[in-house]
């Protein structure tokens, strides 16, 4: 035997363990090559499968889950109505008030171009005072509408709520009167009783554009609904008419005469206040 | 001429006042319990034996716990006739009972007030009227705003009886 022979068997017998590690990570390295390009070529034929699925998906969403997303949507919206109202109420509150200054300077604007083309006796005055007042006449116009009108009249016996007459110059029968006037009643009756004024007498009651003007009497008291601006001047005719009305009109005997009382008193209102 | 009337129902709560008032009024009644709060008022048209028709005008007010002096004196006032209720099932809801009767005399002495036990059908209509007998409870109908017992009837004697 040769000494190249020797050393290799040699080398054989010291390096075996070595050889089969360094052979083990050859293959791993072949192995791992071999998925490296397994996966390009996957990707290659994936990839467009995929962004077609991707796209799909993307349009069909509406439809897929567009009913669920809308009902949970609804579903918490309605869990959560107070919460949605105290954001949206400061946004729509904006809009709604500009919408209105807007159409109030149009009506105003309208009203002008409708009355300069007008000739009569009213609109030569309301142009003179305009111009006196330095004033446009659609603002004569708008505040002649804010005046303050009679629209009902209630006359209720204090205690029961009864309604001994009623008068109301517009003819609107579509409330039922006898209601109206046990519910003012009770309200009336609450508000004294609650706040424990004594002898005191509730006299005014407010809501949005009207105003119900109340007036004290012994055994009834008189409920007038007025719409528009009720100012002091009003309320001191208005007052001084429904005393002469009770002073002069009408007699203990006639208040139990709902009939006779009632058409006393679209006889004495009949025309218009102030 | 006219003629409308003032009813006003008391009671403890719970006792059927509002069913009462909404079986008379609307012919409906619902098992769902909402309290009372203040008074509401309704109104019925009766036509009366005599061809007179009568504006009752009910007012349906909040119940009490204790006695109806817890009761809103001022919508007591003015009244043409009261509706004590109370409940055959619930003894607290008639105890007070000699006790307001006597309140209302003392304050409203012309008034006529009529005791009526309501939900009859939760008891036998003979053994409650036996046993409030013996307990000394006088009332003048007993009714059931659930199954409408008694309860129209009822509403038209009142209406006669104060139209007299």
């Amino acid at each position: 035997m040769e000494e190249q022979d020797k050393l290799k068997i040699l080398k054989k017998l010291l390096l075996s363990e070595e050889k089969e590690f360094a052979d083990s990570i050859a293959q791993k390295v072949e192995d791992l090559t071999k998925i490296v390009h397994q996966k390009e070529e996957l990707s290659h034929k994936v990839d467009p499968i995929i962004d077609d699925k991707l796209d799909e998906f993307i349009q069909e969403i509406p439809t897929t889950l567009g009913p669920t997303i809308t009902e949970a949507l609804k579903e918490e919206i309605k869990n959560s109505q107070d919460a949605v109202v105290e954001a949206l109420f400061p946004i729509i509150g904006k809009m709604i008030k500009k919408y209105i200054a807007h159409e109030m300077k149009l009506l105003s604007e309208n009203i002008s171009k409708k009355t300069k083309q007008a000739f009569s006796f009213k609109n030569w005055f309301r142009r003179t005072k305009a111009k006196v007042q330095g004033i446009s006449q659609g603002d004569l116009v708008l505040s002649d509408y804010a005046k303050p009108r009679l629209i009902q009249l209630f006359v209720i016996e204090k205690n029961s709520g009864i309604l001994l007459a009623d008068f109301s110059p517009l003819s609107d029968d579509t409330i039922d009167k006898e209601m109206v006037a046990g519910m003012l009643t009770a309200i009336k009756s609450f508000v004294e009783d609650a706040f424990q004024g004594g002898d005191q007498n509730l006299e005014l009651i407010e809501y949005e554009l009207y105003t119900i003007h109340i007036q004290n009497f012994y055994s009834y008291y008189v409920a007038a609904v007025i719409s528009g601006a009720y100012n002091m001047m009003f309320k001191e005719v208005l007052e001084d008419q429904i005393i002469d009305f009770a002073k002069n009109h009408i007699s203990n005997k006639e208040l139990k005469n709902s009939t006779l009382f009632t058409k006393k008193l679209k006889k004495y209102f009949a025309d218009e206040i102030v | 001429m006219k003629l409308s009337k003032k009813v006003v129902l008391i009671g403890h709560f719970g006792v059927g006042k509002t069913s009462l008032f909404r079986r008379f009024m609307d012919n409906e009644f619902s098992e769902e319990y909402k309290v009372t709060l203040g008074v509401q008022i309704k109104k019925k048209v009766i036509e009366l034996p005599d061809g007179r028709e009568l504006s009752m005008i009910i007012w349906d007010t909040e119940g009490h716990s204790n006695s109806i002096e817890d009761t809103r004196k001022s919508y007591l006032l003015g009244s043409h006739a009261f509706i004590y209720v109370f409940d055959v099932t619930r003894e607290e809801t008639y105890a007070t009972l000699h006790k307001d009767l006597e309140y209302l005399k003392k304050n409203h002495a012309k008034v006529p007030a009529k005791i009526l036990g309501n939900k009859l059908d939760l008891v036998n209509e003979k053994e409650i009227a036996q046993h409030l007998t013996s307990q000394e409870i006088h009332f003048d109908c007993l009714t059931s705003a659930k199954t409408n017992k008694n309860v129209q009837n009822f509403f038209s004697e009142l209406a006669k009886e104060i139209t007299k």
